[in-house]
Parts: C-alpha cells; structure tokens; sequence
C-alpha cells in the first residue's frame, strides 16, 4: 500500500504529525521519501526504509518520536514539483494525488550560480546568431526593388494614326524589359497623344516648356509649349489602372479610368473622381515624316506631386 | 489509460498494434482531451464556424499541392499552365475551381466565424488573446486572397495586383519600401509573380498553420464562452462534451461547405481572362468580390486627392482594424448578451450594412461602365 497524502504518522511510541508531501525518484518512480509535519517545529523528511507498514490513512515510524526529530529538516528548494519537470509517467503508478509530489532538483543543477546571468548570455548568443542574418537577409530580398530609370526614346508609330485634334489616340508599343537572369522579354504598354489645339495645349503647359530632368537634376528632354502633340503616361494617377477616351453623358469626350471613375479632360486635367492630380506627360517628340517618339515614364500614382518610379 | 485488454476476449492483432502505439505515444488520452471538452450549455450550429474555417483550410492545402503539380509561377508560363489545368488536366478544372471557391468560403466563414465571436461577447476577459491571434488569422486569410489572386497572370490578376500594391504604397514612412519588396521592382513583373508564389505557398501556409494552432492552444486553455445567457446552474445541466454532439454539427457543417464549394465549382468553373499585359484592353479592372466594398469606398469623392485617398484607403481600415483589435480592452464591461449591449449591436449593423450597399452600388456601377 502507498503513503497517502494527509495520512496520520505514528511512532514507535506516540503519534507524530501527517504526510503532507511525496518525494519519488525520477528513475525508479517509486516513493523515496514523506515529508511529515510536526505541530511545533519543522517538517522532516523521512525516508521510506524508515516505514515499517502502511495502511489505509496511517503510516506507522519505526522509530519514536526522539530520534524521529534527528532527521533533517525538509528543504523545500531542493526539490521541484512535477509541474515543472517533465518526467514521462512519474504519476502512472501513484496515487498520492491531489497534493504536492516532489521530485529532487538534480545535485548539478543545485549549485548553480548566476543563473540569470546564463539566461541572459544564451539570449545574446541567439542574438549573435541572428543579428548577423538580418542583413544579408534583407539585401538578398532587396536586390531587385531599385533599378536605374531607362532614358532612351522608344519609337511607338506615325501621328498619321490621330484622326481628330483634342481626342486621344492609343499607341500601342512593345518595351524590352530584363528581370534578374531571365531573358530579356517585351511588355505591352501604351500611351495617349492628343494633337492639342492651342486652347488645350495652354492648360498642359501653362505657357511654360515643360523639362524633365534624370536623377541627379539633368534635363533630359525639354517638352516646347507650341509643340502641338502631347503624350500621356497610360497609367492612371490614382491607383495605376488603364484609362481610356470615352465618351461621358455630361462632360462630352473625355479620359476615364473604368477603376475608380477618374475623369480627365483632353488636356489632362481632373474633371472628377478621386485622382489626385492630373495625368503624365512624356517626353515626346516627332519627326518630319511624323515618327512618334517617347521616353518610357511611369510615376507614382496616388500623391499630388510627380515621382517617377520607372 | 489501461493498455490491457479485458481478460474475457482475445485482443484481436488490430488491437494489439493500436495498444502498442498506445503504449508509446499516448493516442488514446490524447483522443480523450480533445474530445472531451466540456461545452458549456451545450453544443450549438452557431459554434462550428472554426471547425469549418480548419477544414476549409486542410482541403485549400491539398488542393493547392495538386495545382503546384503542373503551375509554373513564372510570367512567361503561368497564365499558359493554369489554362493547361483548365483545360487538359483531367479534373484539373474541378480543382482549381475548388481552391478558388474555397477561398471564397474562408473569407465567408472567417466572417460569419468573427461575428458570432462578436456577438456572443466571447472576446472578452479571459479570452482577449484568443481574439487578438484570431485578428492575426483574418489578415493572413485576407493576404491569402491578394496573393493567389496574382497567381493565373490574367488580366483580372494583373489590375488586382497593381492596384492592392499602389495602396499599400499609401502606408505613412514604409509605404514605398513595401511596395517595392512586394513588387521586386517599380513595376509587377516577373519577381512580384516570384515572391507572391513564395509568399502565397511557404509563407502564410506556416504562419497560419502556427497561429491556428496557437489560437486553439489559447482557445482550449480558455475554455470555451458558451451562451450569453442563463444561470450557471442551467448551463450547468445543458453542458456536454465537444463529442459527440458538437462533433456531428461540426462535421454536417463541413458537408454543407463541401457541398456548396463542390456545386459552385460544378457550376461557375474558373474562367480565365486574358493574359496579364500592362494594358487593361477593354477589361475593367475590379478586385475579388470580398475586396469590392473598399473598391467602391475609394471612388467616392470625399475619398479624393492624395490626403482623402489616404484616409480611405489606410487610416479608415487601419483604424478599424486597431479598434477590432483593441476591443476586448476597451470593452470591459462583462456583460457578453448581445442583446443588453446597444453599441456593439448597432455598430456590427452598421459595419455589415456599410459593407453590403458599398458592395452592391459596386455591382450596379459595372453596368455603366460598358
């Protein structure tokens, strides 16, 4: 029969206290040790050679009570509870519970001086191997997020196309683009050129040329105020979508994005919608033959003032 | 946990390699915790949305194994191999239109699943974490959605994707780095395929996985809410374990999701539009039916200009999300019936209400547009 915890100890002579822990060895699982409490004094620890018999709700001393209070008071610090150890099975065979079962804390373990300070190391070295990722990590994924802007002009077809002052033609062009190690590839894009009136090529420029610069500040390409043929970016201002000529049942002929329904007059400016500014000239210019030609721009959408991203 | 067979009868060879593992690996009291949940006041239909939600999860894993089986993710190929699944593969169409109406079903039931959270009260005091991870899960369902989207490279795909990133773009400080990473480049191309492939496949697979299983870990040491109503005496009386009552509405719940996934698949099979191309052609660009009600916020004109589109875009769903997220702290009040908390009813109305007129005027605004 187990010790059962609460149960009565009784000496070799007179009745001594009651069990209120249990001590088991972590490799055998069997009991090696009760902690008995005394009325007066400190609890001891009795090692279970000392038992002569166990029975229901009593564990009977083989010794009095005297030399009973030679044994060693019980440390509670050199023992930890089953909740935090994990020892597979310890409670298979017991049947102590509810109540305290202790096991011992490992002699190794018992001496152990500046624990927090190994808590605390093992954390810097964790760091130590961390830290030093982080930063290739971050470059590794970076390297294709910037790359420099393409000044060069890209021929997109003849002006011949445009059939009517102030009303947009689509051109359509193909742009070679190389990704990391792939082969270079052609993408689709396309721009709107408007042959401006003078009324409309006054609201583009505002009687200024317009420049544009690389950059380090360089002007790459002036855009002159009486050049009659304007060239807008396809991508919406808003939120990057393609817009398109339509025709509108109030505003007449205009630009409309199908996305979020900016609409934009024939010289680009926002008529209504949630764009937040005006479309993107290009950089363009025409040959004598009518040869249209462009600098491939994209800005960012969604601000008020132009970044260019590509 | 007795690994001994009852001495009357012989332990058939089935048996005795059940008890075997048993003996090593503890299955059978394993079994026995997850069943035996105590449910307090009973099982319900309204409680079997996060099975359902893991469920739809599990077949959204295979399914989407299968495709990566013939999916190239590269820009000259992915639009060819998932036509090629279409169209070729044998049942190839039935599976990628499982998976694409499946994710429907998760944003479906990731609502229905924070609604009954919300309603019952099940948010708050010792539960506020439960809710908080559960936050984490809904992002990742929504960051689910936006990158299989981009997957087929069509047309839809492509506008989707340029137009989810330029928001992003919109975030204070970071905006312009995140678009960038994301993109891998000023432009969607074939590293913004790459990395939403990675992302889509590796990346929140194991962050779901991890945060599901953290949120049931914090769910089971919670315990669950149970109604709103009724004395602790009554609960008491109506309480049973998660099996088996629980169980059969949870697995007729998964049936019925099955079902519907299967038939919606049946009957609207993905259609492909064509190839992604800087140049939208004469399609419309529009986002997944869960994001149209966002869509539609950013085209009214107090969401204009670069500061309102700000606000509609980020600090309104920002703020909505810190507001979810802050709830259970703000909200202290113990009392879970819904029905003696006038604000949080009005304001989960109000909130399903927005959500259902902006969707709908987006639906209606198509037809003007052609």
């Amino acid at each position: 029969m187990q010790p059962k915890l609460k149960s009565k100890v009784r000496g070799a002579d007179q009745e001594i206290g009651e069990v209120t822990k249990v001590i088991v060895d972590p490799l055998s699982h069997e009991i090696s040790d009760l902690v008995v409490s005394v009325s007066g004094t400190e609890d001891r620890q009795v090692p279970m050679c000392a038992v002569e018999s166990v029975t229901d709700g009593l564990v009977q001393l083989r010794m009095s009570k005297a030399d009973f209070l030679e044994f060693a008071p019980f440390k509670r610090e050199d023992y930890v509870t089953t909740h935090e150890v994990e020892i597979p099975h310890l409670e298979d065979h017991l049947q102590v519970t509810p109540g305290e079962v202790l096991v011992p804390f490992p002699e190794l373990e018992r001496n152990v001086k500046r624990r927090t300070f190994f808590t605390n190391l093992t954390h810097v070295i964790g760091l130590f191997i961390g830290l030093p990722l982080a930063y290739p990590v971050l470059k590794y994924l970076m390297k294709p997020m910037y790359a420099p802007f393409d000044n060069g002009w890209l021929k997109i077809g003849n002006v011949g196309k445009i059939k009517a002052d102030d009303a947009g033609t689509q051109f359509k062009y193909k742009r070679k683009v190389k990704e990391a190690y792939l082969p270079e590839a052609e993408i689709e894009k396309n721009v709107w050129v408007l042959k401006a009136t003078p009324a409309v090529l006054e609201k583009v420029y505002q009687g200024k040329d317009m420049e544009f610069r690389d950059a380090l500040g360089k002007t790459i390409w002036t855009n002159k105020k009486d050049v009659p043929y304007v060239a807008f970016s396809g991508k919406c201002p808003h939120l990057g979508c393609g817009f398109k000529w339509r025709q509108h049942k109030v505003l007449g002929q205009v630009f409309l994005c199908p996305c979020h329904l900016s609409i934009y007059d024939a010289a680009g400016k926002v008529l209504d919608g949630p764009a937040p500014r005006p479309l993107d000239p290009l950089p363009i210019q025409v040959s004598a033959s009518g040869e249209v030609q462009i600098i491939d721009m994209e800005f960012k959408a969604g601000t008020k003032s132009q970044t260019r991203i590509v | 946990m007795s690994h001994t067979p009852s001495p009357n009868t012989q332990a058939t060879i089935v048996e005795k390699i059940i008890d075997f593992v048993d003996e090593r690996v503890g299955l059978k009291l394993l079994a026995a915790k997850m069943l035996n949940e105590p449910v307090p006041g009973g099982s319900r239909w309204a409680y079997v949305f996060g099975s359902v939600l893991l469920f739809i999860f599990i077949m959204q894993a295979i399914t989407g194994v299968l495709l990566m089986f013939y999916y190239v993710p590269t820009a000259d190929h992915a639009y060819a191999s998932t036509q090629y699944i279409l169209h070729d593969v044998d049942y190839g169409w039935f599976l990628l239109s499982y998976h694409f109406w499946g994710s429907t079903a998760m944003v479906v039931c990731v609502f229905a699943h924070m609604s009954q959270v919300f309603l019952w009260g099940a948010y708050k005091k010792p539960r506020e974490l439960i809710w908080l991870v559960g936050l984490a899960l809904f992002g990742i369902v929504m960051g689910f959605g936006f990158t299989g989207y981009l997957l087929p490279w069509d047309q839809r795909a492509y506008w989707a994707t340029t137009v989810g990133v330029e928001i992003m773009d919109k975030t204070p400080l970071l905006g312009d780095f995140m678009a960038r990473f994301l993109k891998g480049g000023a432009t969607p191309g074939q590293m913004t395929l790459s990395r939403f492939f990675v992302i889509h496949v590796m990346v929140l697979p194991a962050a779901l996985m991890g945060l599901a299983g953290l949120h049931l870990f914090l769910f089971r040491t919670a315990g669950p809410a149970g109604p709103f109503r009724g004395t602790p005496a009554e609960l008491k009386a109506k309480t049973d374990y998660f099996f088996p009552r629980q169980i059969w509405k949870d697995i007729v719940g998964m049936a019925t999701v099955f079902a519907c996934i299967c038939a919606l698949a049946f009957w609207e099979p993905v259609v492909l539009l064509e190839e992604a191309t800087p140049d939208p052609g004469d399609y419309h660009p529009e986002p997944e039916w869960y994001f149209l009600f966002l869509f539609q916020l950013l085209r009214l004109k107090m969401f204009s200009g670069e500061f309102g589109q700000f606000v509609g875009a980020m600090a309104l769903p920002g703020a909505f999300m810190a507001l979810l997220a802050a709830l259970p702290f703000i909200d202290r009040d113990p009392e879970r019936n819904i029905f003696k908390r006038p604000v949080a009813l009005i304001g989960w109305v109000v909130v399903m209400a927005a959500i259902l007129i902006f969707t709908i005027s987006a639906i209606i605004n198509r037809e003007f547009l052609d």
